[in-house]
């Protein structure tokens, strides 16, 4: 089957690639872009471990995802998330609230959460367990992660305020 | 035993993990991610039946595949065995579903798929031992020549004389009660990146718990010099006790390097990932159990069958392990344990989560439950009156210098406001309690037990810790640094652990049996100190104070009592090492258990879960589980707060969902969809409750916590759901049919 040349940017760089027709967006990404960050898991789309986020912020699972259908487009993966050295409030979070353990599928878990509080600072527990349903994780069975959640959305909650008084 | 507790700066501090920055920004590298110039990929041609003989194999159009750069056959791997009876590839018959027949080595894994579907094996099928009871029938079928009635290993003990105890308990119960096979699920599949390029010297990277076995497995197959194998451990996602042991893929990957001349990957498909694990098998328990009429427990038998599938590696351990946990919870008079594991021709199984202790513990806890409603006692009382305490030496010579289990049991019970819930709950609501030991390290299962350490100290004031266990996300490199540096009076984040590469490791077991915390912990306390005895001389001169009296703490070191004194560690540091001697501080330490066998610290938990049954459609709903766990001293408390919560996760994932399906000896679910784990919404509330014995032998005190807290998790839920239905479901998972089944 013949290639196909597509533009993808992926955290704000634009990338010209040639690919198959049936190659997945993660394929692109770790093989093509050597950009490993984003994890392979079952590649079937059960595990939520090739999780990055498209344009508007959205979880897309990269394993299920056509690269040629993202010809044109933008999107966020996990290397993408911090500013600089400054870590994002979700990562943070993750750390200090000890939420990641063996780290295989924390690239995942960050990006479903961030997909959740890019449109929700304030989300309920029920909002979390939504945002989150699509992810396994077996070594922290997502207690902290839910409060590392919790706490990342506490303070972004508190950047709105800040922001919005200066 | 007074519990003291020092005033420690650095040590039961909250520290985020030393690797954490790099996981959250997937900077972090696992084996999947290594790229090696002109690296190619596997793929392995596996068998579909159960029990076949192979008459033929033509691999002649896989090899005509463009871009196939080797093929390895059963003709290539003769006398290249695993464990007791495996054949590394089966020359004359394969023994179970998905056994690995013909490995391909390719430049892309598309084409080495494509080719693996045009080998050509032509078997002849044969009728197939699929059922553990049925394979130890008289008439069944031998399949292995040395396994007479099918029997690969056999572990018998007896303690007292326990006919006579049982003859004189006023109340004896016996249960029988069956776990379903598993699949350790963690979340990187199995892979290995193998280079075999240079003649006699193999380099492999791959997830695992002990970096050390593997290379003395690898050596011993290939018959190389264990030296000339170098593991290189990067991150390895999840153990879950299941990367305990080399399996085929690591040889495959291997000999396909050898054979091509180039790294080879070889990595699991998602249905691959469920035969290529090897977790527990079906176990059937039957146990018996005997107090006297005051509600004291006088007596424990167990019989145990182990379905250990088509052949045994290591797997004899879980009889050696539930043989011991017997009298672990309760002094007993006298004690008969059997166990056996029976070949079929089901994968060949190792254990899930728990090392079958869990999964045991399962069986007992619930056994132990009913003997106690059958005596009129609540569980609560029975378990505080029979519980072992501390001096209290096991019959088969455990002995616990430390032991906070009562305390476990009051304060659990007191805080989940068990006396309130306790036979009051409304119907289809239940309340159960799970109590459970676990020793910290396992002196004996391996040719030694020693875990080494070696720390350098850098003149700008900072540390390189080695050490040779790994870390699979249970955060013990973290652990070992705030050890370091507690010792040296600097911070976790001065010191960088350097580990991963059989080159330059110390001396490790690797982290299994509970073991990192216990033993590399002392070792690398020992190291520690060794650098601070160097250190101190230095010290002592330029303060003019006793090297015994000197304190190292905040970055600084100054004499007891004396802290306007101090100097910056950093000069003492500079002043040792441009000194007329030009001393270079290099502390190296070890640790091996004074024991022939066994360890020296024992931890012990108590859980309590509450769960609602919903008796329409037998699902189980787990509200909260209270935990308690006597850890010795809480290293990092945080971290250990998050062991114990990822073992709810799994213990909960186990008795309510995991099940591999099995029809012929072929796995019906597999995948992550199929094989149920809980979700985020399933999780209950956790109150943790951290007690602290400080244990004489343990690196400030501490003991383990990395697999103590699952032992208490099945059994607590599932002794919940008794409470909820008033009866047992004696068969895990407690699916919703088995728990329909049991209402009625």
């Amino acid at each position: 089957m013949s290639k196909q040349l597509i533009t993808l940017t992926v955290n704000g760089d634009a990338y010209e690639v040639a690919v198959e027709p049936q190659q997945t967006l993660l394929e692109v990404l770790r093989d093509t872009l050597n950009m490993t960050g984003t994890k392979r898991g079952c590649t079937a789309g059960s595990c939520g471990v090739c999780t990055v986020n498209g344009e508007r912020g959205q979880a897309i699972l990269s394993c299920m995802a056509l690269a040629v259908e993202w010809d044109g487009r933008s999107l966020t993966t996990v290397e993408g998330v911090a500013d600089g050295n400054e870590l994002h409030p979700v990562q943070q979070a993750f750390l200090e609230f000890g939420a990641v353990q063996c780290g295989f599928c924390t690239p995942g878990l960050i990006m479903s959460a961030k997909a959740l509080l890019d449109v929700n600072t304030d989300p309920t527990d029920a909002d979390i367990n939504v945002a989150m349903a699509g992810a396994i994780c077996r070594c922290t069975g997502h207690i902290k992660v839910k409060k590392a959640i919790r706490e990342a959305a506490r303070v972004l909650r508190a950047r709105e305020v800040s922001d919005g008084a200066s | 035993m007074a519990r003291v507790k020092d005033d420690l700066a650095v040590v039961g501090k909250n520290w985020a993990r030393l690797d954490g920055i790099d996981k959250v920004s997937g900077r972090s590298i696992f084996a999947d991610d290594v790229r090696l110039p002109g690296m190619l990929f596997g793929k392995v041609v596996r068998s579909p039946y159960a029990h076949a003989r192979i008459l033929n194999i033509d691999t002649s159009a896989a090899e005509a595949v463009p871009g196939v750069k080797a093929v390895v056959t059963p003709e290539d791997a003769k006398d290249i065995w695993i464990g007791i009876n495996q054949p590394l590839l089966p020359a004359e018959k394969v023994n179970h579903v998905g056994q690995e027949v013909v490995a391909i080595a390719a430049i892309s894994e598309a084409a080495a798929t494509e080719a693996a579907a045009l080998v050509k094996v032509e078997y002849e099928r044969l009728p197939a031992l699929l059922d553990v009871e049925k394979a130890l029938a008289d008439n069944a079928a031998q399949l292995h020549a040395k396994a007479e009635h099918n029997i690969g290993w056999k572990q018998e003990d007896v303690h007292g004389d326990p006919d006579a105890v049982f003859a004189a308990c006023e109340f004896v119960r016996e249960d029988r009660y069956v776990t379903h096979p598993t699949h350790n699920c963690y979340a990187e599949y199995h892979v290995c990146v193998a280079d075999f390029t240079k003649p006699g010297k193999l380099k492999m990277w791959t997830p695992t718990q002990t970096a050390l076995l593997f290379q003395q497995s690898l050596a011993a197959g290939f018959k190389l010099p264990a030296s000339d194998v170098r593991l290189l451990t990067l991150n390895s996602g999840g153990g879950f006790t299941g990367r305990t042991s080399t399996r085929p893929h690591h040889f495959l990957a291997a000999m396909l390097s050898r054979k091509s001349g180039r790294p080879v990957r070889l990595r699991a498909s998602g249905d691959e990932e469920f035969i290529m694990c090897r977790a527990g098998g079906k176990v059937i328990y039957k146990l018996r159990s005997g107090a006297d009429k005051d509600g004291r427990l006088k007596v424990i038998e167990a019989d145990l069958l182990f379905d250990t599938g088509a052949y045994v590696e290591s797997q004899m351990i879980v009889t050696l392990l539930t043989s011991k946990y017997i009298h672990a919870l309760y002094p007993l008079e006298a004690s008969r344990y059997r166990g056996r594991l029976v070949h079929t021709n089901n994968l060949p199984y190792y254990f899930h989560h728990g090392g079958g202790i869990a999964q045991f513990q399962f069986a007992l806890g619930q056994h132990i439950d009913g003997l106690a409603r059958d005596i009129g006692m609540d569980p609560v009382d029975f378990n505080l009156l029979n519980a072992v305490e501390e001096g209290h030496t096991t019959m088969e010579g455990a002995h616990y210098a430390s032991c906070g289990l009562k305390e476990c049991i009051e304060k659990t019970a007191s805080l989940a406001g068990w006396k309130d819930k306790y036979g009051k709950l409304p119907k289809y609501k239940g309340i159960g309690i799970g109590i459970g030991a676990m020793a910290s390290g396992a002196k004996g299962l391996f040719k030694h037990d020693t875990s080494a350490a070696f720390v350098k100290v850098t003149d700008d004031g900072k540390a390189s810790l080695f050490v040779g266990l790994p870390d699979m996300g249970q955060s013990s490199h973290t652990a070992m640094a705030i050890i370091c540096a507690e010792v040296l009076g600097i911070t976790p984040n001065d010191i960088n652990v350097i580990s991963g590469d059989t080159d330059s490791d110390p001396l490790d077991v690797g982290a299994f049996t509970q073991r990192g915390t216990f033993n590399t912990g002392n070792a690398t306390r020992n190291a520690a100190l060794d650098a601070r005895n160097q250190l101190a001389k230095t010290a002592a001169a330029l303060l003019e104070a006793d090297e015994a009296t000197l304190v190292f703490r905040d970055h600084k070191v100054y004499p007891q009592g004396a802290e306007d004194q101090a100097i910056p560690f950093k000069k003492v540091v500079y002043q040792t090492l441009h000194s007329r001697e030009g001393r270079f501080v290099m502390g190296r330490g070890f640790y091996n258990s004074p024991l022939e066998k066994g360890t020296m610290a024992y931890s012990f938990g108590a859980q309590i879960a509450e769960v609602t049954v919903d008796p329409g459609t037998g699902v189980v709903t787990v509200h909260k589980i209270t935990a308690a766990h006597d850890v010795g001293r809480a290293i990092n408390p945080r971290i250990v707060e998050g062991q114990i919560d990822g073992q709810i996760f799994s213990g909960m994932s186990q008795v309510l969902y995991e099940e591999t399906i099995l029809e012929d000896g072929q796995v019906m679910n597999p995948s992550r969809i199929d094989y149920k784990m809980p979700r985020a919404f399933e999780m209950p509330e956790v109150e943790h409750i951290i007690v602290e014995t400080i244990d004489p032998n343990g690196p400030f005190g501490a003991k383990e916590v990395g697999e103590g807290p699952i032992v208490c998790t099945m059994q607590a839920i599932a002794n919940a759901v008794t409470h909820a239905i008033g009866n047992q479901v004696t068969e895990m998972p407690l699916s919703p049919w088995r728990v329909i089944k049991a209402i009625k």
